[in-house]
């Protein structure tokens, strides 16, 4: 069988069962926080407690006004709230093979189904903290960019590269789980060298930048975030998001291959 | 028509021997000395087909590969060779309960646990009200509690209860009806019989081998992962409990010097056997049995008997024999003992007994001579859990209808 066979029929089956997907969605979502007094408000606190230390430490400390002339806290929030989305997907698609591993020992259904389905509640967490960024910058005095219509394209890109990694990461891990170990390293890390709580201002002109974006997606991907999202953003570059598109594609479609390639022998080694 | 066809699958696992401690050096140690891996074939080369509407039932010793079989018919774990083809609707129940989430509902977690095994929402949400009766009315009041506050029974109750409620063309089940109390056994493989009996086709592991000749047609039995035998289930139950079961006991001393015993007292033979029926090749409920013994009087002339004990395996006695007192002279004395069919229950039994003085002193006590297990036989049931009690009497017990008017 060719490989776009067997990729249609793996896709068949997952349509066949999106109950499943939906319902084990619905299951991390409504787990997620139960027992907590705060309940989903922590989808509020997290991001907004980061925003504050950030801005403490840039405004007092380092005495920074803005970022290459934008609102300061909008930089940082809208970084913040990619950098979430990103990483809670990630952590939570690597890790979903193993904490799933009750299932996929004792019930066969398309294993990809456990990484698609462990999005969700990051994705929830996202529109959560969407609302206080759009609050805040209605606070802040300013309006809403006219590109905001390009947002559901950022989402969709920044989950396809969150997936890869992570795919990439579960189909590892569960022979290796020195990846395990790896995992919060490459968070603590991306956060850093991806333009989060700065921006790509003083990188996008030196020639490595383009080298970069081809390792490291999510450079581009986070700055046409902002695009979308705070008026007049200048920074972001079509020639590098659409090195950072061909990158995302690149290793979400190896994360298949490799998926597929390895899940039969997940049970063997869980 | 043919719904499974398994064609010389076998499954290796590769063992690794002696990791050593978790390091940096052994992991690398290990990607270049592939010596340490040891290969072992859970599954060696078994080939079987089923038509549609066969019940099978595979049993065997612990490790003979009969879940690693049933985990590669539910499609959870590829073959490493040989090759598999299942037409239909699969659902596997390799445990109770699979996917329940401890901090959901009771509620929550039959549609979760239903769409894990495959059933579709609104195939869930009809039978609902069925599914939460069948569990019971403990679940009833339960029903919007976590979980995890369940007792064992309860968790497992509503993990069958949707279970039962499946309704695929081809059912894999692993030691399910090894759940819950005596009651709920008894209406679950009820529940089993009826789904049995619909043109459905059963893969059934299970060591209630009285479940297993109730239900199925036809049988698997796996020895190390190979077949041992396959095909119509009585022929294959009768040789593999003749094969697991020993029936022939048996101790022979040529001297006096050698046998267990003392100064006055030593055993020569002994013997244990049941008096099977014709054709039958292992002992159950129904056959009576022979005891023998021989022992040796090395004292004078005196006057002795034998106190027959018979245990069950947890310890009680269930009866005490003895033969009457005789004046023995120095010499080889014999006893015999029969005991009735119909009248142990099935379980395990260890034989003592002792050879008495004047009714009184205990001049030895043979303990632990015998060993043995009597196997379950039933007819015509629907209940297959354990048959209570020590003694399985078939006392006539007659009744009748004596009015039709109140």
């Amino acid at each position: 069988m060719g490989i776009i066979q067997r990729f249609s029929t793996q896709f068949k089956e997952i349509l066949h069962d999106s109950e499943l997907l939906l319902i084990l969605a619905k299951r991390d979502i409504s787990v997620r926080y139960k027992q907590t007094y705060l309940g989903i408000s922590w989808a509020i606190v997290r991001p907004v407690l980061t925003m504050l230390v950030f801005l403490f430490a840039f405004k007092n400390v380092a005495k920074i006004q803005d970022l290459s002339g934008y609102p300061i806290q909008l930089v940082i929030f809208s970084g913040i709230l990619f950098w979430n989305l990103f990483s809670t997907t990630f952590q939570s698609v690597s890790n979903s093979i193993l904490t799933n591993g009750n299932l996929i020992s004792k019930v066969y259904f398309p294993r990809l189904i456990i990484c698609l389905s462990s999005t969700a509640v990051s994705l929830v967490d996202f529109f959560v903290g969407l609302i206080v960024y759009l609050i805040l910058t209605f606070a802040l005095g300013h309006s809403i960019s006219i590109h905001i219509i390009f947002l559901p394209i950022a989402l969709i890109l920044t989950l396809l590269s969150s997936l890869g990694f992570g795919i990439l990461f579960a189909s590892f891990s569960v022979k290796y789980r020195d990846l395990l170990q790896l995992i919060p390293l490459v968070v603590q890390y991306g956060f850093f060298v991806t333009p989060i709580v700065y921006t790509s201002q003083s990188l996008i002109d030196s020639k490595w930048f383009i080298y970069y974006s081809i390792i490291n997606p999510l450079a581009g991907l986070v700055e046409f975030f902002r695009f979308g999202l705070i008026v007049d953003y200048r920074l972001f570059n079509i020639n590098i998001l659409l090195i950072s598109i061909g990158s995302t594609l690149f290793i979400f479609l190896l994360s298949l291959f490799v998926f597929h390639r390895r899940e039969d022998s997940f049970v063997d080694h869980l | 028509m043919q719904v499974i066809s398994v064609t010389s699958v076998s499954k290796k696992y590769k063992v690794y021997k002696n990791p050593g401690p978790v390091s940096l050096k052994n992991g690398i140690q290990e990607i270049f000395n592939n010596k340490t891996k040891q290969e072992f074939l859970a599954i060696n080369d078994v080939s079987f087909s089923l038509n549609s509407g066969d019940k099978l039932g595979i049993v065997g010793n612990n490790g003979a590969g009969k879940s690693t079989l049933l985990k590669i018919l539910s499609r959870i774990t590829k073959p490493t060779t040989g090759t598999i083809s299942v037409q239909g609707k699969v659902a596997s129940l390799l445990e109770v309960g699979t996917g329940f989430h401890p901090e959901l509902t009771g509620r929550e977690n039959i549609f979760l646990n239903g769409a894990i095994l495959g059933m579709k929402k609104n195939e869930i949400t009809a039978q609902f009200d069925e599914i939460v009766d069948f569990a019971g009315e403990q679940i009833i009041r339960f029903l919007d509690t976590p979980v995890k506050r369940y007792s064992s029974g309860m968790y497992v109750r509503l993990g069958f209860a949707i279970a039962a409620h499946l309704n695929p063309e081809i059912l894999i089940i692993d030691e399910v009806l090894a759940v819950g109390d005596a009651d709920f056994q008894k209406k679950s493989l009820g529940k089993m019989k009826e789904v049995a009996s619909r043109e459905k086709t059963i893969l059934f592991v299970s060591h209630n081998l009285t479940a297993v000749a109730n239900l199925c047609n036809k049988t698997l039995h796996l020895e190390k992962g190979k077949v041992k035998d396959f095909g119509d289930t009585g022929k294959i139950l009768t040789s593999y409990m003749a094969a697991l079961q020993n029936n022939v006991f048996e101790h022979q001393y040529d001297k006096p010097e050698n046998a267990p015993g003392n100064d006055l007292i030593r055993l020569k033979y002994a013997k244990l056997s049941p008096i099977l029926q014709e054709d039958q090749t292992y002992w159950d409920i129904r056959h009576p049995f022979k005891i023998e013994f021989e022992f040796w009087n090395l004292g004078n002339t005196q006057n002795l008997n034998i106190s027959l004990h018979v245990f069950a395996s947890t310890g009680e006695c269930i009866f005490n024999v003895g033969t009457e007192s005789i004046a023995c002279k120095y010499g080889l004395i014999r006893a015999n003992l029969e005991v009735p069919g119909n009248y142990l229950n099935d379980g395990n039994y260890v034989v003592s007994f002792m050879i008495v003085k004047d009714k009184s002193i205990i001049l030895y006590n043979f303990e632990e001579v015998f060993n043995f297990e009597i196997a379950d036989f039933r007819e015509d049931t629907t209940w297959y859990g354990k048959w209570p009690g020590y003694v399985r009497p078939s006392f006539s017990f007659p009744m009748e209808q004596i009015s039709e008017t109140i």
